[in-house]
C-alpha cells in the first residue's frame, strides 16, 4: 500500500515538475527523427529496423525516468525521510519501480504509435506488441530502478547508472527486439511464445533479486 | 528500569580520510532534552544522522529504545530528524507534504488535521513549498513533528531562521516531546540551547 502511495506521490511530482517527462518525449522525438532518416526513405529498411529503434529508445529514455525517479528525493534532499520510514525498506523499491514502470508503459505505448506510423511497425498486431511491452518493459525497469536507487547518493550517478543498466539489460533487449521483429513480419506463434517466456523468467528473476537485495544497497 | 532511549558507544565515523567522530560515547534517558554544542565540524550533524540509523559509523555501538539500531525496523518509525535546511517536496503544497509524510509513514492523516497542525504552527495553506521561506520550512517541519508524535526526536539547528514566536513554538513542541520520549539536539546558540536542554553535551573535534 505504501509502495502505490509513493508511486502516486512520484507521479504527481513529475506530473507538476514535467521535467523528466519532457526530456524523455524530446529524447524519444530527436531518436526516431535521426533514425528515420539515417534508414529511409526504403519501407524494408525501415521496416527491419523499427523493432531495434523501439527498443533502444525506450532503453534510453527509461534510464533518464529511472534517474528521474531517484532525482526526486536528491532535489528535494528527502530520501533521509523515507529511509527513516518504519519497516523493512523493500516496499521503496517497489514504490519507485511502479512509478517508473507506470511511465515506461505510457512511454512505450507512444512510441509504439510512433514507430508504427514511420518504421511501418503493423499496429493490426497491437495485442501482441503490448504484451512485448509489458514484459521487456517490466525487465527494464526491474534493473533500472534498482540501480538507479544504488548510486542516487553518488555524484557520477547518471554515467554509472548506463554502465551498470545496460550490460544488465541486453538479454531483455535482445528478447524483445527478436519478439517485436517477429511480430512485424509475421513469424510463427509459438516463436514468439518462446521470446514472451524468455522475458517473463527474466522479469520474475530479476524482480525477486532486486527486491531481496534492496534494503542492503540503499543503507549509507 | 527504563532502557536508555539512546546509547552510543566508541563510536567512530570518517569520511574520505577524515575522521569526524573519534570514540565519542553518549547516553540520552527518556525525558531529557539534550543540546549538542560546539563550532562548526565538530561532527554534531554527523552524530544525528548516526543516531537516526543513516549513516553507519566504522567503529562502535548505537543502541536505540534498547535494541541495536540497525536491527531497528517498525521502531523507526518513532525517530523524528528536523534537518537543517528541512526537507520537503517543492512542488508539493504545505498540507500535501504533511498527508504524504505521514501516509508513507504508515500513520495517514486526514486533510482537516494537517491544516490543523499547519495553522497551529501559523502557515497558511494552499501555498507550494518552493514559495516558502527558510523559517516556514522550520514551522512547516514543527507541524509535521507535531503529527508525527516521535518518541525520539533529532533536531539539527533547529532555531536558525526562526523568529521569536516561531522559537517559542518549538520550545513547547521540544517540551511536549520530552514528556514522552527524549529530544537531542544541534546547536550553535548557548542561549537557545539554555533554554530548552535538560542537559549539554560540548563536541570538539569529533569528541
Amino acid at each position: 500500500m505504501r509502495a502505490l502511495v509513493l508511486a502516486l506521490r512520484d507521479l504527481r511530482l513529475e506530473w507538476r515538475g514535467r521535467a523528466g517527462l519532457l526530456s524523455a518525449f524530446s529524447f524519444i522525438a530527436v531518436v526516431l527523427f535521426i533514425m528515420g532518416i539515417a534508414f529511409g526513405p526504403d519501407e524494408a529498411n525501415l521496416r527491419r529496423a523499427g523493432p531495434g529503434v523501439l527498443w533502444v529508445a525506450l532503453a534510453f529514455a527509461g534510464s533518464m525516468l529511472a534517474s528521474r525517479a531517484w532525482a526526486l528525493e536528491v532535489e528535494n534532499e528527502t530520501l533521509d525521510d523515507l529511509l527513516l520510514t518504519p519497516g523493512s525498506r523493500e516496499w521503496i523499491y517497489v514504490g519507485k519501480l511502479l512509478f517508473l514502470w507506470l511511465l515506461m508503459i505510457v512511454m512505450g505505448a507512444f512510441l509504439l504509435v510512433l514507430v508504427a506510423a514511420w518504421f511501418y511497425l503493423p499496429l493490426s498486431a497491437w495485442p501482441q506488441l503490448f504484451v512485448t511491452l509489458v514484459l521487456g518493459g517490466t525487465g527494464y525497469t526491474v534493473i533500472a530502478a534498482f540501480y538507479a536507487g544504488l548510486t542516487v547518493r553518488l555524484r557520477a550517478r547518471d554515467v554509472l547508472l548506463y554502465l551498470l543498466v545496460f550490460p544488465m539489460i541486453l538479454p531483455v533487449v535482445l528478447a524483445a527486439v527478436k519478439a517485436t521483429l517477429g511480430i512485424a513480419f509475421g513469424a510463427e506463434f509459438s516463436e514468439i511464445l518462446s521470446w514472451w517466456k524468455l522475458l517473463g523468467v527474466f522479469d520474475v528473476v530479476y524482480l525477486t533479486l532486486c527486491v531481496l537485495l534492496f534494503p542492503g544497497v540503499i543503507e549509507g | 528500569m527504563e532502557e536508555p532511549t539512546v546509547e552510543v558507544q566508541g563510536v567512530w565515523k570518517r569520511f574520505g580520510r577524515q575522521w569526524v567522530l573519534r570514540d565519542l560515547s553518549l547516553t540520552v534517558e527518556p525525558g531529557e532534552v539534550v543540546a549538542l554544542l560546539g563550532p562548526n565540524g565538530v561532527g554534531k550533524t554527523t552524530l544525528l544522522r548516526v543516531i537516526a540509523t543513516l549513516i553507519r559509523p566504522q567503529r562502535g555501538t548505537v543502541r536505540l529504545f534498547g535494541k541495536p539500531a540497525r536491527a531497528l525496523e517498525a521502531e523507526r518509525g518513532w525517530i523524528g530528524l528536523v534537518a537543517n535546511p528541512p526537507a520537503f517536496y517543492r512542488h508539493l503544497s504545505g498540507e500535501e507534504n504533511l498527508e504524504q509524510s505521514l501516509a508513507l509513514a504508515g500513520r495517514p492523516i486526514s486533510r482537516e488535521r494537517a491544516l490543523e497542525a499547519m495553522e497551529r504552527v501559523g502557515l497558511p495553506p494552499g501555498r507550494a513549498v518552493a514559495a516558502y521561506s527558510s523559517g516556514m520550512k522550520k514551522r512547516l517541519a514543527l507541524a509535521r513533528t507535531l503529527l508525527g508524535g516521535p518518541r525520539l526526536l533529532l533536531l539539527d539547528e533547529p532555531e536558525t531562521a526562526l523568529d521569536s514566536g516561531g522559537r517559542e513554538e518549538l520550545a513547547r513542541v521540544i517540551a511536549e516531546v520530552a514528556r514522552e520520549g527524549a529530544v537531542v539536539l544541534a546547536t550553535h546558540d548557548r542561549g537557545f540551547a539554555a533554554e530548552v536542554a535538560t542537559r549539554s553535551f560540548a563536541m570538539e573535534a569529533g569528541t
